[in-house]
């Protein structure tokens, strides 16, 4: 079962990477098309889909109209105080109608209380698998994903209110499970899907998008799905509905400023990061081992002196962003945002800067 | 005879009755964009005037580009196009209806546009009001009040 899940993830790659190769290619002109108006197919959002930065939309990625197939490959970089993002990942519209996705997502930490866990764990030799690095942490995830084109129009009927409405789907693949178990996640992949909508108001210039997502993700799935008591226990991976909103005002034809919201749970507030029992003075004092209770004791006494495991508390917010996006023209885009992530894991206040890349063939 | 001349004044009757309604040349009304467009959009396109201006504009933008331009070359009388998109334009962008063409339906029924053919003229006139200095919101008024017409023109 396992072997046959990620064979499937494997041709999901391949045939996303299959797909480009095809539209890149020369041979394919006929079918290749480029035809959509500026910045319609959306930027290139963090889940890999064509949306937003964060929020997915309505809209199907790359610059095809129903007539062809076209898409890129994009880059993301954030940096936040205690983490940096590194996104990669391609997405093809087919006929304008359907896409596919797929990111690859590496969080790479920079938080001190976690690198001590992470030494002291290893110094103690500790049995469980913590994921962790006293040198810094990383989470890693892979997210394939899906969107179809139900009905209506954002762009070209300018006389109804019907907004263009998609569904979509992402498989989100974590394949840190150790560190998520550690931040008291109940899975390390899950899927989640939403519904969006998304509409041009010329009036204004205006592009309005409100998003439904059916998840049940922390930090969009970097830091796994629901949450579970200390040792893995009482474990809850409950999906819920979370509202998102993206909007873009066009100052240009090839130049938007906008900003998102996007609803998180907070499924592991208050969780301690799980360390089974490393945290509590006893065991560490406890230990019996000669070596260990040396370095148990010298281990004890710093977590107790610093409050340590009181500062291992996690909390989640939700996520905002304002962006300007610029297209020079229908080969690339850049976006530029400013993201007000507040609290993620165990860091607080993580604003930071945004920069993706988006190429389109 | 006397069944021609009822016909006749039937037929005098009927036409009376279309020139009640609507001018009997007007093959194309006004689209009704849902939040409508900002009052000044004519004036701010330079009147009448401007929109012929723009519309140049837009051929001059159409003919350089090899998607489009044959299909102008070989279906439009570039001169009577431009005559007759200045008319459809200072209409929708709320002036008064002189539009003396065919529908927008009956007048590309037959040349089996695509949508990347649509979005070219869309690329096209975006160029003519950056070359004609109209600022991006006033043009979109004008896309907005004719983005309705792509069902009406993109049939392929």
């Amino acid at each position: 079962m396992k072997g046959s899940k990620g064979s499937g993830a494997r041709w999901v790659k391949g045939a996303v990477f299959a797909a480009l190769s095809m539209v890149s290619s020369h041979s394919w002109a006929g079918i290749y098309d480029d035809g959509k108006v500026f910045l319609t197919g959306g930027v290139f959002t963090v889940d890999g889909g064509g949306g937003g930065g964060a929020v997915p939309w309505a809209t199907i990625t790359g610059y095809e109209t129903r007539d062809g197939i076209n898409g890129g490959a994009g880059f993301t970089y954030v940096s936040l105080p205690n983490y940096t993002l590194n996104f990669l990942g391609a997405s093809v519209g087919f006929f304008d109608r359907f896409e596919l996705s797929y990111m690859n997502t590496k969080l790479s930490t920079n938080l001190g209380n976690v690198d001590t866990v992470a030494l002291a764990a290893s110094l103690l030799n500790l049995d469980k698998n913590l994921g962790l690095d006293p040198n810094g942490s990383n989470l890693h995830m892979e997210t394939y994903g899906a969107k179809i084109r139900l009905f209506g129009d954002a762009v070209y009927t300018s006389d109804s209110f019907l907004p263009q409405t998609a569904i979509g789907a992402y498989y989100k693949v974590n394949s840190t499970k150790e560190f998520v178990t550690t931040l008291s996640a109940d899975k390390a992949k899950d899927y989640e899907i939403y519904a969006a909508f998304t509409k041009v108001f010329f009036r204004y210039s205006t592009l309005v998008n409100l998003t439904v997502r059916y998840t049940s993700a922390n930090q969009i799935g970097l830091t796994g799905f629901g949450s579970c008591e200390a040792n893995h226990t009482n474990c809850n991976n409950d999906k819920e509905f979370r509202m998102e909103f993206s909007t873009a005002y066009l100052l240009q034809k090839n130049f938007a400023i906008g900003g998102e919201w996007q609803q998180h749970g907070n499924q592991q507030k208050h969780r301690p990061v799980d360390t089974g029992d490393l945290l509590s003075t006893t065991s560490a004092n406890g230990a019996t081992d000669l070596v260990h209770g040396v370095v148990g004791n010298v281990v004890g006494g710093v977590i107790g002196a610093t409050a340590l495991s009181q500062s291992l508390t996690q909390n989640e917010s939700d996520w905002y962003d304002v962006f300007f996006a610029y297209a020079p023209n229908k080969n690339y885009s850049l976006v530029f945002a400013y993201l007000f992530l507040g609290d993620i894991a165990v860091a607080h206040e993580q604003n930071g800067l945004y920069f993706a890349l988006h190429a389109t063939f | 005879m006397k069944s021609f001349t009822r016909n006749l004044m039937v037929g005098a009757a009927l036409s009376m009755a279309a020139l009640a309604s609507a001018p009997s040349f007007a093959g194309e009304s006004k689209t009704s964009p849902i939040l409508g467009i900002t009052s000044s959009s004519l004036e701010e396109f330079g009147g009448p005037d401007g929109v012929r201006a723009w519309v140049e504009s837009l051929f001059y933008y159409i003919m350089l580009d090899n998607r489009i331009a044959p299909i102008f070359r070989e279906f439009g009388n570039v001169e009577r196009q431009t005559f007759l998109n200045t008319q459809l334009e200072i209409m929708v962008l709320g002036g008064p209806n002189e539009y003396q063409g065919a529908s927008m339906s009956a007048a590309h029924a037959d040349l089996g546009i695509t949508m990347p053919q649509f979005n070219a003229v869309v690329e096209a006139a975006y160029n003519a009001c950056e070359r004609n200095v109209i600022p991006y919101h006033t043009c979109n008024q004008l896309i907005n009040a004719l983005a309705p017409f792509t069902r009406d023109i993109v049939t392929r």
